[in-house]
């Protein structure tokens, strides 16, 4: 028992010191991030380097808002990513649904061609995705990179695996009751997988955030391009304003963490299993 | 059923793809011939036409170009597409693949580009028009010339830039060294920059500074005008690689390989008084003066002088990069397109051009006055007369593979400045890789 | 697959109505009606696309001009193609690197971050930042790190007295290895999420009754965690090698390809293809389907051995559940 004990504590005192290397390591982005976003361009880059800058910058948090429409960006990143994010969320569970729990001719040959989509590098079709949305006259609308981003393989096959996971009794169950499989899927499925749809949303939301190509080759009008294309903004043919570019990465930034933190309480020990036993 | 439905909609579009492609293939010719006809369209019904640009919001003179030009041509209106800078030559192909007709006037960023979009038949050919207007080209000093292909040419130049040295007065009082000269040939150079080197850690001072370029130490060996960039045998680069890779070893210039890793851009290490001398491009006189006057740029006692030459090769004797303007070979409105352009590219164009602090394509010393004129810009004689070249040689020539052996020459000299190779097994990778590419 | 017992149970469970509609037809139209919002605009916006991508490979088009078809031209000239070895060769590289190393962080990172320990939200939170993180900063800490003059890591190489200091990214031998730890650092936060969320299914009264046998932690993890986690290790080991074999962005930030073609890899060639230069499209889409179908047999293998290992696993849970 003793024995047992200072093996214990012995144990806690390594993983605590295991946790702090690793914030130590994950962090250093993010404090690189902030020191570059208070310094003048000219010292993000320089050697050696200075996390503490001697001049302190802060005009680059006002700069960014009059150099580029950034609220403009925002708020139409907003729109795109939660438009995006509700559609791949009920989609994918509902076909996820279907792949996981019931039976149908031809089902395994589908699934392996959602998945086989995505070991296509983008880069390969994106010429001839383009010009088809441009029969559709869709390029240069924000509804192009909705079509393109809501229904991703991704999140099927994600939200399939999870499914996997659920007893297949307990749908069996269900249906002896008389439950319909769309009742199946609304009362039992989705409730039992909160924690993988939190992650879908974290994913989706996090790729639509960040996502950057598409927006590039779809949107060219000024009034319609999202954050990421603001921040290549900064960027220019013979000079990038890194400081200016980090600023503004530190801004886009808190929406991603806020939905982050906010579906935290979903990843607690025990929701589904809890669920289950009910 | 979801088979059936998605393989007709494959095939529709694949069947609407290829008419396309046809339709827009047998037009290409007929285009050639309706110009002419075209020319002469009258002027005052309304014409709104596209322009693809990078970098709106940083770049001073497209705004003015436009107001002057539909202040007297108030039937025209100019939208311009933004296509981004970095990316610009991956979003314009998107953009015009399947011979899209969205745009009119295209920028042209860099050689490779203006030959990817010649070899396409995107671009319209220009001769005619420039006959038909009476517009004399030789006014853009020798600039259409280096782009002319077969006989004709397909954009018209309006900016350009030459490479100078950039160097730190303060720098070379505190060593107790006389400025650089006008006339300084490489080896005075090497000399220069050796001399002025000192300290180490925070206090390190290079005498001279090259970013990862290729061109930054290919191209001195082109200065001569015996060799070119895409000829396929490159011996002649062995003496140019020897004498930078000597300054990189003995600390004289920043190493290559920290400059890569370290994403270090060349204005940090300039503006903390870091060089002595510097090579770079004539665009970063705009930005040097813009951030003395900032407060960015500590170099705040600076001036410029020619670039330096090899032995026989007289001063002013330099590399430089142009941007063009093309007409899109499937435009409703080439006429019109043309027209701009060819405002644009002329003297009208090259003042407006001028006042915004860039070197127009159709040089002359008003131009020139304009641009040493500008509060901010080095007082002393020598940075003034630094702006008359005597000869440009493009950092890329016109060639129809110079967007693949740029690749190759790029991949060599990455692998000789990080002395992962000898400069002879760098030298033998560039002559194998581009003559497999040229006898593809 | 589990849905043997489904159907049975089915059977058992819908009384037959509807008209002489069978039964199967019945069924099949429900799953599609799950399917069809998905599938839809999957099928128009990306399958199309892909599917013309493919028929490219076939042949020589630059984007403007008519399409060629030149059979397997595409394919002979790869044979001969030094950039094309030199690309498959390091994505292999890449793939046996980060793959392994990927999935084993991120699930210690997981089981780690599961236990009720001090603070669990904010190294939950941390963890996942170099993923969300801006790719510059991201790239830029790294570089800095492993700076082959000025990085602390080769400083602290040389405080221990190691002679002929790596060069790290501009390095021929080690920028690959460089590219690998990169991907690893910033990706596997992404695929603890994952694993979190997987370990939110499983029940922890297998826990007790494995301890009440007198199992220990390590017998634990192999006998009870891991095969409860096994729909999840699934999905991301197929994640993993699917992104591993697509990789791009790590490569371009930290390397660019380089030094020469020390870490091309197979996208970054496809998109040189496509884009630097004349536009190669057939080209460039003969390059993706290779790289196709190398991934599609490595998921079918995986799908393969999932089945085989899934059946008897599924039995005893749902044994032990019941």
């Amino acid at each position: 028992m003793v024995k047992t004990k200072s093996s214990s504590i012995i144990g806690k005192i390594i993983i605590y010191a295991l946790l702090i290397l690793l914030a130590f390591l994950m962090l250093v982005p993010f404090a690189w991030m902030l020191s570059a976003s208070v310094k003048y361009n000219k010292d993000v880059f320089s050697f050696p380097m200075k996390w503490i800058p001697d001049e302190f910058i802060w005009e680059n948090y006002s700069t960014i808002w009059t150099r580029i429409p950034l609220l403009t960006f925002i708020l139409n990143t907003f729109k795109l990513t939660i438009i995006v994010t509700v559609l791949q969320v009920l989609t994918s569970s509902f076909a996820a649904y279907a792949f996981s729990k019931l039976r149908f001719k031809g089902r395994n040959a589908l699934f392996l061609g959602y998945i086989g989509t995505i070991a296509v590098p983008w880069q390969a079709y994106m010429v001839p995705q383009f010009m088809m949305m441009r029969e559709f006259h869709l390029n240069n609308t924000h509804l192009a990179i909705i079509c393109l981003q809501a229904f991703s393989a991704f999140g099927v096959f994600l939200m399939r695996q999870f499914y996997e996971g659920i007893p297949d009794e307990l749908c069996e169950a269900a249906r002896i009751d008389g439950l319909s499989e769309y009742g199946i899927y609304r009362r039992i499925m989705l409730p039992l997988s909160l924690p993988a749809i939190s992650t879908l949303v974290i994913f989706t939301f996090v790729t639509t955030w960040n996502d950057f190509l598409g927006p590039l080759i779809y949107l060219n009008s000024t009034d319609l391009k999202t954050v990421q294309l603001g921040l290549r903004m900064f960027i220019t043919q013979y000079s990038s304003d890194y400081n200016l570019i980090m600023a503004a990465s530190v801004v886009s930034l808190i929406p991603v963490l806020i939905v982050f933190l906010a579906l935290q309480k979903y990843f607690v020990q025990g929701v589904a299993s809890s669920g289950l036993k009910g | 059923m979801k088979k059936v439905l998605s393989l007709a909609l494959a095939l529709t579009l694949s069947l609407s793809l290829l008419a396309g492609c046809g339709a827009a293939s047998s037009s290409a010719p007929a285009s050639g011939s309706t110009a002419a006809s075209t020319a002469s369209g009258d002027s005052a019904e309304p014409v709104t036409l596209k322009w693809s640009v990078w970098d709106i919001d940083a770049t001073a003179y497209y705004q003015p170009l436009i107001d002057a030009y539909t202040e007297a041509n108030p039937n025209v209106t100019i939208e311009m597409v933004d296509l981004g800078s970095t990316d610009y030559q991956t979003v314009l192909a998107t953009q015009l693949a399947g011979g899209a007709d969205d745009l009119d006037i295209i920028s042209v960023k860099d050689i490779p580009g203006y030959s990817n979009l010649v070899n396409l038949g995107m671009l319209e050919p220009l001769k005619s028009y420039t006959d038909a207007a009476g517009f004399d080209t030789t006014q853009l000093g020798g600039t259409v010339e280096q782009i002319t292909v077969d006989g004709d040419y397909y954009a018209l130049p309006f900016i350009q830039s030459f490479w100078v040295v950039f160097y730190n007065k303060d720098l070379f009082d505190a060593a107790g060294v006389d400025y650089p000269t006008n006339d300084m040939t490489l080896e005075e150079y090497d000399a220069l920059a050796r001399q002025l080197t000192s300290g180490s850690g925070a206090e390190k001072v290079y005498g001279c500074h090259y970013h990862n370029w290729r061109s930054c130490v290919q191209l001195f060996g082109i200065l001569d005008g015996k060799n070119t960039i895409v000829d396929g045998t490159y011996d002649f680069l062995q003496p140019y690689y020897e004498l930078i890779l000597a300054e990189q070893d003995d600390g004289i210039c920043m190493d290559y390989a920290t400059i890569k890793t370290g994403s270090i851009h060349y204005s940090g290490v300039f503006y903390n008084n870091q060089c002595a001398m510097m090579n770079q491009g004539s665009w970063f006189l705009a930005t040097q003066i813009a951030a003395v006057k900032s407060g960015e740029s500590l170099a705040t006692n600076w001036g410029i002088v020619k670039y330096p030459h090899p032995e026989g090769v007289e001063a002013g004797t330099t590399l430089g990069t142009i941007t063009s303007l093309g007409v899109n070979s499937k435009s409703a409105n080439k006429q019109a397109a043309f027209d701009f352009i060819e405002f644009v590219a002329g003297e009208e164009g090259a003042k407006i051009v001028a006042e915004t602090g860039s070197f127009p394509a159709l040089s002359s010393d008003e131009a020139l006055d304009i641009i040493a004129a500008v509060d901010g810009f080095p007082t002393d004689e020598n940075s003034r007369e630094a702006l008359n070249t005597v000869k440009t040689y493009l950092e890329m020539p016109m060639h129809e593979k110079s967007a693949d052996i740029e690749v190759v020459l790029n991949q060599a000299h990455d692998n000789i400045m990080t002395e992962n190779c000898t400069i002879e097994e760098g030298i033998e990778y560039m002559n194998e890789g581009v003559q497999a590419i040229l006898n593809a | 697959m589990p849905s043997q017992a489904n159907k049975s149970a089915a059977a058992a469970a819908t009384p037959v109505k509807k008209r002489g509609m069978k039964k199967e037809t019945r069924e099949a139209l429900i799953a599609y009606s799950f399917i069809a919002p998905n599938f839809i605009g999957f099928c128009v916006f990306t399958l199309v696309p892909v599917i013309f991508a493919f028929v490219l490979a076939f042949m020589e088009w630059d984007g403007v001009h008519a399409a060629k078809f030149i059979g397997l031209d595409n394919f002979i000239r790869m044979a001969s193609d030094p950039n094309f070895k030199a690309a498959f060769v390091h994505t292999i590289v890449y793939v046996i690197g980060t793959v392994p190393t990927t999935i084993i962080c991120a699930l210690a990172l997981a089981i780690l971050l599961n236990q009720k320990i001090f603070a669990r939200n904010f190294f939950r939170t941390v963890s996942f930042f170099p993923y969300v993180a801006s790719l510059v900063a991201v790239a830029a800490v790294w570089n800095m790190l492993f700076n082959p003059s000025m990085g602390p890591v080769n400083q602290f190489l040389a405080s221990l007295g190691v002679e002929n200091l790596p060069k790290w990214a501009a390095g021929n031998d080690t920028a690959m290895l460089t590219v690998i730890m990169f991907s690893v650092w910033k990706n596997m936060g992404y695929y603890m999420v994952i694993f979190l969320a997987g370990l939110q299914g499983t029940n922890p009264e297998l826990y007790e009754a494995a301890s009440l046998d007198g199992a220990n932690k390590w017998q634990q993890f192999w006998n009870v965690t891991l095969p409860q986690l096994a729909p999840t290790t699934f999905f991301v080991t197929i994640m993993v090698v699917i992104q591993s074999f697509k990789v791009y962005n790590e490569v371009y930030m930290i390397t660019q390809g380089g030094p020469g073609t020390s870490t091309l890899v197979l996208v970054y060639q496809i998109y040189n293809e496509a884009f630097i230069g004349t536009p190669e499209y057939g080209y460039a889409s003969a390059l993706s389907m290779v790289l196709f179908l190398l991934v599609l047999a490595v998921t079918i293998i995986q799908f393969k051995a999932g089945e085989d290992k899934d059946a008897p696993k599924k039995k005893k849970h749902a044994k032990k559940a019941a």
